[in-house]
């Protein structure tokens, strides 16, 4: 009985797919970088009936654990777990860098330069990680990273290397396609932890004022 | 404002005044007599009538009539009619949300109507209501030989005619709260708090806490289904915050609770998490008792609010305009050197302390204030003023008494909260006020409270802390209300809002 895959990734647009045994039954992206809120619902439950199946049908649930900037790509990942609990599917996560290098990848033909993958991170900060080549089941292989910097701090890494690029954006479909060759290569993962990689932005405040000797309590 | 009018259940005494106003808004359409009477009477048949209570005598102003018959899942609305000197008010949606509110109960689950297609008011009412344009009759009104829309209002199926069991979902600060209600009963309330990973930023970080939401939500929902004994196959529908709050916090369970709906194939209800504040004394006493004053004290609000009916009437009639009460224990807690949250570590350190030992401003309470910010409150006054007075007593080389600095500025912040809500309920004649918030949990405030009550002869209502903390209970509790009053669910488009004001109940 072939599986039917529901895939949701936040980490830049909302972009939402349903795959049966790798095959692509329906997709819906909106590649702007705002609204997941607003979007996630319709997308998943639009995604599902364009599919022509009913939610519970749906057997695993995949979605992007970035990295990425952090209030969209929790929505995808509070979905996807949520859905996943009412649809009683199993859940996945998968880099959201390693769907985009499974595009880039699949279209590379001709170089077998090492794949440098880079994502907006905001704050004039990149997220990036190095790939190189893809498993036999077609799953990129990780070789560096992921990692978030500047862009001259990236270029200053990698200076004097040969590196193949791509502008290839994030799809869940391809996010799918991992999926499903890590799921041959026995290395699928259930950890769906949101990758920041950044710390929380806080400060802890300093002691406002220090009279503890002076103090009778 | 208050509601100007008053709805009953129309007899046949109320006919002659029904008959004046059905041939003064439908003219040569209007019915006759006979038909009308019938109607009203008829067993099937629930005929309402709006009066105006300014009036001396009893005056119609409004009527609207449904239909059922026992055994059929389809209802009609038969008619409705406002004066015309009387509408706007919003007498027509009020009319139509107690037809709606007999139809669910009578376990219809599809209520019908038809409307004039030149009369564009009436059908966004009917839009707004939930009910959707599935048809058009041509030519149906004669003799104006105007079309017909069709309009179809559809109940959620599974919660028509018994108490619905919804699972609602907070994360509008720093408490993921999950909770489950069968109509007014409480099933399960599981809270989990970041509270310690913000103890050394001595506040809520956003971040912090949406990151914790994330992290939470399997578990605290595991853990209240196993509350409720209850498995996600047996909830009705879902009801999530929506605002106001942190919005990145308030996304993961918008998110969360979005995707759960798509799932389970369940209506989802956004819900104002200050209104779920004050609806959640449902699950203590069975029903709101309204009109109410409610304080609602937390981290993250200080607002007063004079709650006329739970879904259709709240009014905010001031909340702070600087830091909440919460906020303020808290800060002034590290000006003393105590941990975090300040609430409780203030409390205990006032323990012994003389309240009137220092007289700490009541921000907003001067005769100019309270003109233009009568039912507003104010600390960010008060807590200089705290932070002024021990530096002074530090620079002066003398020994600052903790527990007397603690309870003259606790002391401050009960005065003015219990101060200005009673001021609230005396103004408004409101016998009955309501906290909540948890800030609550703090014994001066409710020993004060209860004093000024008694005083006053206002009843005052606590619900049980762990329901006036944010909690996913009274969420759960509201979208229970708004399902058995009739309310059509949310679309899934909603965002999160974080200053949704609290005159918006539910977000469509």
């Amino acid at each position: 009985m072939p599986n039917w895959t529901l895939c949701i990734d936040t980490s830049a647009g909302t972009t939402v797919a349903v795959l049966q045994g790798g095959e692509v039954r329906s997709e819906i992206h909106f590649p702007e970088s705002m609204k997941h809120a607003e979007r996630i619902g319709d997308a998943i439950a639009q995604c599902i009936a364009n599919a022509q199946i009913a939610p519970g049908q749906i057997t695993n649930v995949v979605v992007g654990r970035g990295p990425a900037p952090f209030t969209g790509l929790r929505i995808g990942i509070a979905a996807a777990v949520m859905f996943a609990e009412g649809a009683g599917a199993q859940l996945f996560g998968v880099s959201s860098l390693d769907a985009i290098a499974k595009a880039a990848l699949d279209k590379q033909t001709d170089s077998k330069l090492p794949l440098l993958i880079t994502a907006d991170a905001r704050r004039s900060e990149n997220y990036w990680a190095l790939y190189s080549g893809q498993t036999k089941n077609g799953a990129p292989v990780l070789i560096k990273g992921p990692g978030v910097a500047k862009p001259d701090a990236l270029a200053e890494k990698f200076a004097g290397q040969k590196l193949a690029h791509t502008d290839i954006k994030i799809n869940a479909v391809d996010l799918g396609k991992v999926f499903e060759a890590q799921l041959l290569d026995g290395t699928a993962s259930h950890n769906v932890e949101a990758m920041y990689l950044r710390e929380a932005d806080a400060v802890a405040p300093k002691v406002l004022r220090d009279f503890g000797k002076k103090v009778s309590g | 404002m208050s509601a100007a009018y008053l709805i009953r259940e129309a007899t046949e005494a109320d006919l002659a005044q029904i008959m004046d106003l059905e041939n003064d808004c439908f003219g040569n359409d209007a019915w006759d007599q006979d038909t009308m009477h019938f109607e009203v009477v008829a067993h099937h048949t629930y005929y309402i009538a709006a009066f105006d209570k300014a009036a001396v005598n009893e005056t119609l102003i409004g009527y609207a009539g449904l239909s059922k018959i026992p055994g059929n899942e389809q209802a009609d609305i038969q008619t409705i009619a406002v004066a015309e000197s009387a509408r706007g008010k919003g007498i027509g949606k009020a009319l139509m949300q107690e037809l709606l509110k007999e139809a669910r109960r009578l376990q219809a689950e599809e209520l019908f109507l038809e409307v004039r297609a030149d009369n564009p008011a009436a059908q966004n009412l009917y839009l707004a209501l939930g009910f959707e344009h599935i048809d058009t009759r041509k030519r149906y009104y004669q003799p104006d030989d105007v079309d017909a829309w069709v309009m179809r209002l559809q109940f959620a199926r599974s919660t028509t005619g018994r108490e619905p069991i919804v699972l609602g979902i907070e994360t509008s600060c720093d408490e993921t709260g999950i909770g489950i209600v069968r109509g007014n009963t409480l099933l399960a309330n599981i809270i989990s708090s970041s509270m310690e990973e913000h103890a050394r930023f001595g506040g809520v970080v956003p971040e912090i806490a949406a990151r914790a939401h994330l992290e939470a939500l399997r578990p605290t929902l595991h853990q209240a289904l196993a509350k409720a004994n209850l498995s996600l196959k047996d909830i009705d529908a879902i009801a999530v915050t929506n605002g106001p709050g942190l919005g990145g916090a308030l996304m993961v369970g918008v998110g969360a609770a979005k995707a759960l709906s798509v799932a389970l194939e369940k209506p989802i209800y956004a819900v104002n998490h200050l209104v779920g504040h004050v609806g959640v004394d449902i699950l203590e006493r069975g029903q709101l008792e309204t009109p109410t004053v409610a304080l609602l004290v937390s981290g993250g609000h200080t607002s007063l609010l004079l709650v006329r009916d739970l879904l259709d009437d709240v009014e905010l009639l001031g909340e702070t305009i600087d830091d909440a009460a919460g906020e303020a224990f808290d800060k002034i807690a590290r000006v003393l050197g105590l941990k975090y949250p300040g609430g409780p570590e203030i409390d205990k350190a006032a323990v012994g302390g003389d309240p009137k030992a220092i007289r700490f401003p009541r921000g907003l309470t001067l005769p100019k204030d309270m003109e233009k910010h009568r039912y507003d409150f104010s600390f960010s006054g008060l807590k200089t003023a705290v932070a002024r007075w021990v530096e002074k007593a530090e620079a002066a080389g003398e020994e600052i008494n903790v527990a007397d600095v603690a309870a003259s500025f606790r002391e401050a912040v009960a005065d003015v909260l219990v101060t200005k809500a009673v001021n609230a309920c005396l103004d408004h004649k409101v016998p009955r006020l309501l906290l909540g918030g948890g800030v609550v949990a703090n014994a001066r405030l409710r020993e004060l409270a209860q004093q000024k009550c008694d005083e006053h002869g206002i009843e005052l209502r606590i619900p049980a802390l762990s329901l006036c903390t944010d909690n996913g209970a009274m969420i759960a509790a509201l979208g229970a209300q708004l399902i058995m009053a009739g309310r059509a669910p949310s679309s899934l488009h909603f965002g999160a809002d974080s200053t949704l004001p609290v005159t918006s109940v539910q977000t469509h």
